[in-house]
């Protein structure tokens, strides 16, 4: 469908220069999709969508518009412009406001359509029962989960003279099974479809639930901290929306009170935005103002490398757009952490009084300024002590905050996972991670 | 568009469906965003899109489509029944849907004020009083951000189904919200995120009375920020406020009553329950507890009349005088109970399947005054608001630390402590109330459950509640 969305983008462009517009930015998503839901070992729901949605950015005398619709009629666009356009002279200027920037030579991501991901929506019942085949392999009761699969395409045209497609798939699948007490959740986020990867996926979690299926009463205290990757994934995405300049410009951010340059973490630690690395779901050529992305760490060796900048904010804070446009969100497009060279192994025998964390849900702050959290452990968790796993134990908050968090990261392993999940948005390819010192709690009563 | 819906419902019955359901789902949205009292500029947006489900072979097929012309609905009806039938061979347990009667009516939440009745410059100049009323109350503390926003939606829906179920609905809303930054650099800062929600239109403005409360706690958290003590760590009497009671029994009585959680089709994401399909009639509390969630309140938040399958809404005590009652159920978990749906399928826009959610849930006011609660107090803390929470994924151990937070001491507020956090079990919670005030207040909240994720719209409240022998956690 490119050209056809092309030519809408441009014309709908054209048609807000013309009722009295400055600028415009118009961006139109379509996507096909199919997800099959697992419940009780059996699919809950087969769900498929059609989706084709227009974004637009107006801008009249610095006062801004953001507004999206689902008509693709240009009459109908026309009047929904020109509704925006009478709106536009009730607003004031805003304080964010900067021209759209002029386009500059993208190039385009390769190999990011797997066509057999195309093929998969029509019918996913296969996937499906790979996935549910592969974790009753093990000895569990059950397993729950989904997959689902995702043909996006999107357009972009700039009143500055940017005109960008960019089409791509995306797999997503996570598994959390059953065994007595016990529970093992995994995860996979990804460009391309491979059914061994489902297979881990499955195989993974019911190998945690099976490991944890007699889980005893977890003791809260400070410990040293291996978070699986599903779990520096969920904390690093909170780390990353931090990172947006947006967030610091909002009050929301642990970089509110901090400098590019200032130590934030431990010398050992690199998050990048991996925007262009083309393996990862989430990578893209081309921001929300047409700008190439940029693959750049946030955090590099500890120190804060830079913020998520699209032209306004970057305009605000003096400095350049890091083509993370958002028009006015900047947002990471993927994340990875740089590699350590431990083994799961050698991080435990590292560990002389701790915990390995395979899955936490529900972060949330009690300040985003001063990054102080707690998030609760779901599915397996396991008591370290002199180097070896002793035991799994029932569930446990951490509880502490996120500069402390970033501060004492100690060991980095050796080996990559791509995880996405409801509670890892970001797609994210990291590592597991141990830190140290961490607290934790527990209900009192 | 209804005709576009009942070609779908034909078409899918020529297939040979079971059961079919069509819905044009509309929401509508404009939000002024501004900070510090400065337009930052408008969103909004039209989402519409039609919704079809499809039972057939006991597995069910669910399709979504925002082409709104007779061939694309077509299409999705197919792609729903043939997902169906392509996986009613994986199904052990096929899914049935209990009968109901089936609604056939349409109503309209009417503002007492419409939305248009303030110009926008109005609105604006609205968030930008706010500001002004703010920025300089602290004495010693600096405000450096004070983010607001305010909102208006209107959500509407027609939807007919295979069993005789036509509904058609319109209900406006509106919202405003802050986040409001106290910070002085020797103690740290204070963060604040609070929104405000209702259905209806302008009159709630008033209601709010928003400059006055934002000025109240922009002075208070300067306080608790400066003078704010550490909690005590020893087992005390704590009086949680109604905002925190309502944020409670949402989490830990309505999420688990939910009969698709209990019967584990959430399990993946959202969680199981601590309750298993065989605990109604069991303990889980004092006579003080019960927990109603209620879709019918005039203008509340998670207002509506009859569900996304056609089932008329009703309150449904969740937890009766300490004991559960009632599950929260859709018309294949009632079939599953050998029970009736009690309306509760909602979904929160034209992509999302209904599912189980809750509505407006309140813990039972009692008749005391809050100085009544107070009184009895030698020596407790007072958790007026929150920041932080979070639940297991079982709805059992959960976490709430408080904001604006007092000592307590011979019955009267002694200062302020600095994030108390009460961090407790379901069944203690319910098991140590002490005593309810009679000041029942609602909380707006946007519940997030499913896959993908759906926000609907919900009301949480209580009374404020007294809970005997608690001992706190001190947050670093």
């Amino acid at each position: 469908m490119r050209d056809e969305l092309l030519s809408l983008t441009k014309n709908v462009v054209e048609k807000a220069l013309a009722s009295g517009f400055d600028e415009a930015a118009v961006k139109i998503s379509s996507f096909k999709s199919a997800m099959v839901k697992i419940a009780n070992s059996e699919p809950s729901v087969i769900q498929n969508w059609r989706y084709i949605g227009v974004e637009m950015y107006l801008a009249k005398d610095k006062r801004l518009l953001i507004f999206s619709t689902q008509t693709t009629s240009l009459d109908e666009l026309s009047r929904v412009i020109n509704n925006l356009f009478e709106t536009s002279q009730k607003l004031s200027p805003s304080p964010i406001y900067s021209p759209l920037p002029e386009p500059e030579k993208i190039e385009p991501l390769p190999d990011t359509v797997d066509k057999r991901i195309i093929d998969a929506i029509n019918d996913p019942s296969r996937l499906a029962e790979i996935l549910i085949e592969a974790s009753h392999r093990s000895k569990i009761d059950y397993i729950a989960g989904m997959v689902s699969l995702s043909y996006n395409e999107k357009a972009l045209s700039t009143s500055k003279g940017a005109d960008l497609y960019e089409d791509s798939t995306f797999l997503e699948s996570y598994i959390r099974a059953f065994s007595g007490e016990g529970s093992g959740q995994w995860a996979v986020g990804s460009r391309y479809l491979s059914e061994k990867k489902l297979e881990e996926v499955a195989v993974t979690a019911s190998e945690f639930a099976q490991k944890a299926k007699n889980p005893e009463e977890g003791i809260p205290d400070k410990y040293d901290i291996i978070l699986s990757p599903m779990v520096a994934g969920n904390l690093l995405n909170v780390v990353a929306r931090m990172s947006s300049a947006f967030s610091v410009f909002m009050g929301s951010s642990i970089f509110m009170r901090r400098r590019v340059g200032d130590k934030v973490a431990s010398e050992s630690f690199t998050l990048y935005d991996d925007a262009r690395n083309p393996e990862l779901a989430g990578s893209t050529a081309f921001d929300d103002e047409g700008l190439p992305t940029i693959s750049k760490p946030i955090i590099h060796k500890g120190l804060l490398n830079t913020l998520l900048h699209n032209s306004k904010t970057a305009s605000l804070m003096k400095t350049k757009s890091t083509g993370n446009a958002g028009w006015l969100f900047p947002r990471a497009w993927t994340l990875r952490v740089e590699l350590g060279d431990a083994s799961l192994n050698e991080m435990i025998s590292e560990v002389k009084k701790g915990i390995l964390v395979t899955n936490n849900w529900y972060t949330r702050l009690q300040n985003n300024v001063e990054g102080i959290f707690s998030t609760i452990t779901r599915d397996a968790l396991f008591y370290i002590e002199n180097g070896e796993i002793k035991r799994p134990w029932k569930k446990l908050r951490i509880a502490d905050t996120l500069p402390r968090l970033l501060q004492n990261i100690y060991m980095l392993g050796k080996e990559y996972y791509d995880i996405k999940w409801w509670e890892v948005d970001i797609p994210s390819r990291l590592p597991y991670i141990l830190v140290k010192d961490i607290k934790t709690s527990k209900h009192t009563t | 568009m209804e005709d576009l819906l009942f070609s779908a419902i034909s078409f899918a019955e020529k297939l040979g469906a079971k059961y079919v359901e069509a819905r044009y789902h509309r929401n509508s949205l404009t939000r002024l965003s501004a900070r510090n009292g400065t337009l930052l500029g408008v969103g909004g947006g039209v989402f519409e899109g039609i919704a079809i489900r499809v039972l057939y072979g006991g597995a069910l097929g669910f399709s979504s489509t925002n082409i709104l012309n007779k061939d694309s609905v077509k299409e999705a009806v197919k792609t729903a029944f043939d997902n169906a039938k392509a996986h009613s061979r994986l199904m052990k347990s096929p899914i049935e849907f209990v009968d109901s009667n089936m609604g056939h009516v349409k109503y309209d939440v009417i503002p007492d004020k419409n939305f248009d009745s303030m110009d926008l410059e109005e609105k604006i100049g609205m968030l930008n009083e706010l500001w002004k009323n703010v920025k300089d109350v602290t004495t010693e503390a600096k405000i450096p951000v004070f983010f607001t926003y305010y909102s208006e939606s209107v959500e509407e829906k027609i939807i007919v189904n295979s069993d005789g179920a036509y509904i058609r609905s319109r209900v406006p809303r509106i919202g405003v919200g802050y986040n409001l930054v106290v910070l002085y650099p020797q103690k740290g800062s204070i963060q604040r995120f609070f929104s405000y929600g209702a259905s209806g239109g302008l009159e709630w403005l008033r209601e709010w009375n928003l400059s006055e409360n934002i000025v109240d706690e922009a002075k208070t958290y300067e306080k608790v920020l400066i003078e704010g003590k550490k909690p005590p760590e020893e087992p005390i009497d704590v009086i949680v406020g109604s905002e925190i009671v309502g944020l409670i029994v949402h989490e830990s009585c309505g999420h688990p009553s939910e009969a698709d959680r209990i019967l584990g089709r959430e399990a993946a994401q959202a969680g199981k329950s601590f309750i298993k399909p065989e605990m109604i009639g069991q303990r889980i509390g004092n006579n003080y507890a019960t927990v109603i969630d209620d879709p019918t309140i005039p203008k509340s938040q998670g207002f509506y009349l009859y569900d996304e399958e056609g089932v008329p809404a009703r309150a449904r005590y969740l937890y009766k005088e300490g004991v559960i009652n009632e599950f929260l159920h859709n018309r294949w978990t009632a079939s599953i109970f050998n029970t009736e749906s009690n309306g509760a399928a909602r979904a929160s826009n034209f992509y999302g399947e209904p599912i189980i959610r809750m509505a407006n849930t309140y813990l039972k006011p009692g008749n005391m005054e809050f100085e009544e609660l107070l009184e009895d107090v030698k020596f407790g803390v007072y958790m007026k608001s929150y920041m932080e929470w979070n639940i297991d994924d079982e709805r059992w151990s959960q976490r709430y630390v408080g904001l604006e937070s007092y000592l307590i001491e011979n019955g009267e507020l002694k200062g302020f402590v600095r994030n108390p956090a009460l961090e407790i079990t379901t069944k203690s919670f319910y098991s140590n109330i002490d005593g309810v005030d009679k000041n029942l207040k609602f909380y707006a909240g946007m519940c997030g459950k499913g896959e993908p994720a759906q926000g609907v719209p919900v009301w949480f409240g209580g009374p404020n509640v007294k809970l005997k022998n608690i001992r706190l956690r001190v947050v670093a």
